[in-house]
Formats: structure tokens, C-alpha cells, sequence
């Protein structure tokens, strides 16, 4: 019987080195990989946004327990299934054309990262047709678009309309975020959401694909 | 270092100085005490009826004992406090009759106020000494009212101690309490446990209450602070540079006192001295004059190689708002960067010394921690400049999982409890709270996470039996 609860400690403490032991003796043990993903490293990692959300856990650390879960889905990854390797979620990520800003844009891939979802960061500066292209290729659900800057706030609509004439408007939910975004802006350029910081932007992601 | 503020000259110090050896020499001081007036006498001055005159040889043969600093001590030892040179202490509030509530409601203060400020001070993790009358009870009767003052201090918080300068009598019940606190008065005759507040009577006097209560404590090796608090204007010159040369001859004629008392008897150069306000006659501890006195009290009490006193987290605002704020951390950040060693009234005064207030005195505890921490110098050695990590991380890369920054991300930088760092989503989410508001809700959680610290239950016992005795003569 493996003991979830120590996976999950290990991972909200930060141990990358226990949590990547306990997996490895839970896969020696004949536990499934998909449980060991679910009910400890994703169950972990729900507790880890938790205290992040109360303060009682700093950016870094959870980022860290980010890193140790990523590691440890490394590992699990050849004896997943098809569907049991991620949430199912796909999620192109990118700060918009002409913005730079890349330090929040990246907090949230990582936060999405580590709450299993399978994220494309494509960087900054990047074009609403490079936005399309990549929803293409990746076969993405989520699109998440990042600003700074007001003065590059009006790419944010020119990108959610370059999605609508590719016709791939429906395949996807648009999140947009940065500084000067608002829910009333998401709402005016026709976004399916927005959020304030990476915690509650990772949530609102999986809550479009659960 | 560069610094905007007025940096005195040697010059300018010694025109101070010479201003205040000339009206001591020529104007003298009054003492309205006995004894002191026949200290004086003892010692060569010349005394005529209460007025005190002092040659300069007088006062340089003062400053050749006093310390330049000292240690108070603490019941628990861990506790105990330097003052003097880089050394410096945070104080709360004194003596604000008031007690303002968050909603702007104005109510006599209580023991339990009172009570309530010590266990604030014995959990507060910037405040490093308990005051004296933080707010004065209402519902105590004022004759005895310094003994349960002294009793809550010594049982409710184990960090040193304010002593009672009320009176000559109240200095002397502090001194027999910390006697007992310390298992035999013989224990702190040589070891300073408390620090008192002796004020001046401007222009140029002493009250015998005052004058009395610093004789007794010098006696005794408890530290005084003589301070002047000239209302510029009112009961001093209408400038600056006049009301430097009269709080000067004050403070160094009732640290020439002590020293008369007992040379090397610790004390501090002190002044609050600030602006009245031209309008309405009041005095007003918000003016840029305050900041600006307490920057050139902390240089003449360098001239003088004393500790020195000043203020602290003083307002004129009447409630914990946006003016409260500004200017309480005006006076508390020029009090820490001029070098002011002992800061009373660091937390919790509102309206020009008339209230205390609990919230306010968890905002400017947070700013205490906050200016600690701006003053803590960096150590610039190879290990924490860490070149290696810069260039790990190279052009355009991340530090935020760095494992550097995981290590040190709950230790590099102050920790704010009050003061909101959130993004207007979460701000309005929880309420849009203001930080009074947030403070309202805190100092309930910090009174009921009080421990009261142990005591030998025997000291207990007899301090209580003290209190009761003296109440029944």
C-alpha cells in the first residue's frame, strides 16, 4: 500500500530528491503510474497552489515543487497511457507583438506545468499568426496571451481576432493577462478569461479543461 | 556621506555650545528642588534663590563621566539592550491620556489599555523595550497609579523597561519593584535596569517632581533621559537655531545633575522639541521642523559623545489615515538614519501625543521592521555578490528557480504582515481594505496569541505583595 500523503509532504516541502525516491519505490512496488500522477504528485501539487494562495508558500518554493513533480512525470511518462498523461490540455503560451515582458507570462506557464497541463511557451514579441500556426501544430485547447504594456494591450485583440478568421476560435479558450488587464477588457476584445496572478490563472485553465 | 539633510558644521556646534554656556553662565536654570539646589550649592555653582548657574567648567567636568553608552538589562537576559554609538532602541508610545478606536471614537484609556500596549511590546518582534504609560489609566487613582504601571511591566513582559520618573516618591517605588525583581536592590545598584524620561519645564526650569525623581534614579545607576520639549514659538524662540541653544543649556544642565549625583550615571540627550502650529497655538509633532530637530539633536549629542533621544512615530493625525502614515514615518526614519539611540514614541501615537492607538501601533511596528531593515548593510563579499549565479543565469535568462533564490526567498528580504502587496483583483476580493482595517482584525489575533513570560512565582508574590502594601498606607 503506497503512502500518497508522504508524496505529497515531500512535494509541498520542496524534497526533490524524496519525491523522485518515493515514485521510484512506488513504480518498484507495482503501483500504478497513473495513480502515482494523480493521487500524489497532482493531488501534491494541489495542496502546493493552496498555500500558495494563503502565503504560507513563496513563489519559489512552489516553483520548486514544480521542478520535482516535472522530473518525476519524466519518469512516469513512458508507462502512461495515452490519456492518462497529462490533463489533456494543451496550452500555447506567449506575450504578444511588440511587448517584451516575459517574468509573469513565464510564472504562469510554470504554474500550468505544474498542474500537469502541457505547455508551449513561444516567448515574447510574438505575432497573432504565429499564435495560429502554433494552435495548429500543438493542437492546443488553451491560448494564454500577455501584456505589459497598455500601449501593446490593442495586440492582444488583434491576435483573439487573427484566431477567429483562422476559424480556430472555437477549438480554443483565450486567457489574457499582465498589469493593465482587466475582466472588463477580456470581456471587450471577446477572451474567454482573465486572471490576476499565476496561481489563479492555472486554475482558471483547469477549469476549462475539466 | 551625502546626506540632504543640514550636516552641522564643527562651527555650528560650537556656536550652539557657546550659546547655551552663556546662558547658563548668565540666565541661569531654575530647580525647584531641595536637594538639587543644595547639590549645586555643594559643588561651587552659584545658586540664587532656585536658579541654577553654571560655569563651563561645570558641564565639561559632566560630560567627562557620563558614558557614552551603556547596556539596560533585561529580566530575561536575552532581551537586554545596548544604547549608544551605532547601538540603537525602538520604544512605544508615552503617556497619551486617550485611547482612539479604529472607528475614530475617542475613550478615556484603561489598565486594560494599558495591560493590552505591554503584551503588544512583549510580542512585537521590532520593539525591543517596554515603555512607561503608554496611555495613562483613568480608572486607576493617579496617586498610586505608577506602581500597577511598574507591576504590569515587570510581569507582563520580560524586555526592559521605562522606569517612573512621576515623582521623586514613584522613582523610588520603580527602583525598590526592580529590587525585588532582581532578588535584592544590591543586584542593580552598579547595573542599569531602566531608563526614565526626565522632561525640562521650558523655558529653563526643572519641576521638583522631576528634578527630584533624576536625582533618586541617578542615585540608584537607573538611566535618565533629560529632554527638553520646546514648543518652537511658545515656550521657546520662534527658531530653530534659538530653541538648539535654549534645549541645549536645559539638557546639559540636568545631565550635569545626574553626574553631580553620581559621575558615570548613564543618561541621554534628548529633545522632541518641534513647531506650534501658528493658526491655533497647538503643538504640532507632524511639521517637518519635528524631522528637523531630531536630525541636529542626534549631532549635538555626537558633539557631546552621549546617547541621544527623539522621536519616533509622531502625527498630528487624529486617526491612523494616510497623514498618520506619512508623517510618523518621516520623524521614525529621520530618528534612525541620524542616529537617534534611544526612539520613543516609536508606535502608536495619534493627535499630537493626545491618543494611543492599537492599530496604529501595528503600522508603525511594521515600520520599525521596515526601516531596520533599509539601514542593515549589505556584505558585499564574493560568496554574496555570487558572480557564478549572474553568469549561470547569462543575458535574458531567470533567476526565479534559481535554487539560490528558493534558499534565500523567505530571508533576503522584510516580510511585510501589514502592509498589502496585492493586485487590485485580490484587494478588492478581500474587502479593499484599508491597512487600519487590516490592523483592526490583527491586534485581536496578536492579544490572544500572547504568553505571558515565566516568573519565579515567589518574585511574583512579592512584587504584587509591594503593590498592595504601598496602596494601603
Amino acid at each position: 500500500m503506497t503512502d500518497f500523503n508522504a508524496m505529497i509532504d515531500a512535494l509541498v516541502s520542496c524534497d526533490t530528491a524524496k519525491v523522485t525516491d518515493l515514485v521510484n519505490t512506488a513504480l518498484a512496488e507495482d503501483v500504478a503510474a497513473g495513480d502515482i500522477l494523480k493521487k500524489g504528485l497532482i493531488a501534491g501539487m494541489d495542496v502546493v497552489g493552496e498555500k500558495m494562495e494563503s502565503g504560507d508558500m513563496f513563489i519559489p518554493e512552489v516553483l520548486m515543487a514544480a521542478q520535482a513533480m516535472g522530473n518525476c512525470v519524466t519518469i512516469l511518462k513512458p508507462l502512461l497511457g495515452e490519456d492518462e498523461s497529462t490533463t489533456g490540455a494543451n496550452v500555447i503560451i506567449g506575450t504578444v507583438k511588440g511587448d517584451l515582458h516575459d517574468i509573469g507570462k513565464n510564472l504562469v506557464a510554470m504554474m500550468m506545468g505544474s498542474a500537469g497541463m502541457e505547455v508551449h511557451n513561444l516567448g515574447v514579441d510574438i505575432a497573432p499568426e504565429n499564435f495560429v500556426t502554433a494552435i495548429k501544430e500543438k493542437n492546443a485547447q488553451i491560448v494564454c496571451l500577455s501584456a505589459l504594456l497598455t500601449t501593446t494591450m490593442p495586440m492582444m485583440k488583434q491576435t483573439v481576432d487573427a484566431i477567429v478568421e483562422s476559424g480556430l476560435r472555437d477549438q480554443v479558450k483565450i486567457l489574457v493577462g499582465g498589469a493593465p488587464v482587466t475582466q472588463a477588457f477580456s470581456d471587450e476584445i471577446g477572451a474567454d478569461g482573465f486572471a490576476a496572478d499565476a496561481g489563479s490563472a492555472s486554475k482558471l485553465a483547469k477549469s476549462f479543461v475539466n | 556621506m551625502y546626506d540632504r539633510m543640514q550636516e552641522l558644521t564643527k562651527q555650528n556646534m560650537e556656536k550652539i555650545h557657546d550659546a547655551a554656556m552663556d546662558l547658563l553662565k548668565n540666565t541661569g536654570v531654575a530647580f525647584n528642588d531641595e536637594e538639587a539646589l543644595e547639590i549645586f550649592k555643594t559643588n561651587g555653582h552659584k545658586v540664587e534663590g532656585s536658579t541654577v548657574f553654571f560655569e563651563e567648567s561645570n558641564i565639561q567636568k559632566a560630560l567627562k563621566t557620563a558614558p557614552k553608552r551603556f547596556t539596560v538589562h533585561a529580566r530575561n537576559p536575552e532581551k537586554n539592550v545596548e544604547i549608544g554609538e551605532d547601538d540603537f532602541v525602538f520604544l512605544p508610545g508615552y503617556g497619551a491620556p486617550f485611547v482612539m478606536d479604529a472607528q475614530g471614537n475617542r475613550r478615556q484609556a484603561t489598565m486594560e489599555d494599558y495591560d493590552n500596549f505591554c503584551k503588544l511590546i512583549q510580542t512585537s518582534p521590532y520593539i525591543d523595550m517596554n515603555g512607561w504609560m503608554m496611555v495613562e489609566p483613568a480608572d486607576m487613582p493617579s496617586d498610586t497609579v505608577h506602581l500597577d504601571l511598574n507591576l504590569s511591566n515587570m510581569l507582563l513582559c520580560d524586555k526592559p523597561f521605562m522606569g517612573s520618573p512621576t515623582s521623586r516618591q514613584g522613582a523610588l517605588d520603580g527602583i525598590e519593584m526592580a529590587g525585588i525583581l532582581w532578588e535584592g536592590k544590591e543586584n542593580i545598584m552598579d547595573k542599569t535596569v531602566s531608563v526614565s524620561l526626565i522632561n525640562s519645564l521650558s523655558p529653563l526650569q526643572f519641576s521638583d517632581e522631576m528634578a527630584g525623581a533624576l536625582i533618586e534614579l541617578a542615585r540608584h545607576n537607573q538611566a535618565c533621559v533629560v529632554a527638553s520639549l520646546i514648543m518652537a514659538g511658545g515656550s521657546g524662540p520662534v527658531t530653530l537655531d534659538g530653541v538648539l541653544a535654549l534645549q541645549n543649556a536645559e539638557i546639559l544642565a540636568g545631565i550635569t545633575l545626574a553626574q553631580l549625583v553620581r559621575p558615570g550615571a548613564p543618561v541621554i540627550y534628548g529633545s522632541t522639541s518641534s513647531a506650534m502650529d501658528m493658526k491655533t497655538g497647538a503643538l504640532s509633532i507632524g511639521a517637518p521642523e519635528l524631522s528637523k530637530n531630531i536630525h541636529l539633536v542626534a549631532q549635538m549629542a555626537r558633539f557631546y559623545n552621549l546617547p541621544a533621544r527623539s522621536g519616533g512615530g509622531l502625527t498630528d493625525a487624529m486617526s491612523a489615515d494616510a497623514q498618520a502614515g506619512a508623517e510618523s514615518a518621516l520623524a521614525l526614519s529621520t530618528a534612525v538614519r541620524g542616529g537617534i539611540n534611544f526612539i520613543l514614541h516609536s508606535c502608536g501615537i495619534l493627535g499630537a501625543y493626545i491618543a494611543m492607538s492599537f492599530e496604529k501601533f501595528l503600522i508603525d511596528e511594521e515600520v520599525c521592521g521596515m526601516v531596520r531593515n533599509m539601514i542593515k548593510p549589505l556584505a558585499l563579499t564574493d560568496d554574496s555578490i555570487d558572480i557564478d549565479v549572474i553568469k549561470e543565469v547569462g543575458i535574458g535568462g531567470q533567476y526565479l528557480t534559481h535554487p539560490k533564490t528558493f534558499q534565500l526567498c523567505r530571508t533576503e528580504f522584510f516580510m511585510p504582515t501589514l502592509m498589502s502587496r496585492k493586485n487590485p483583483d485580490a484587494w478588492a476580493k478581500d474587502g479593499k481594505k484599508r491597512i487600519d482595517q487590516v490592523a483592526e482584525d490583527m491586534v485581536a489575533q496578536r492579544l490572544a496569541a500572547y504568553e505571558k513570560p515565566d516568573i519565579d512565582p515567589e518574585i511574583e508574590k512579592q512584587l504584587t505583595q509591594y503593590v498592595e502594601n504601598k496602596k494601603n498606607i
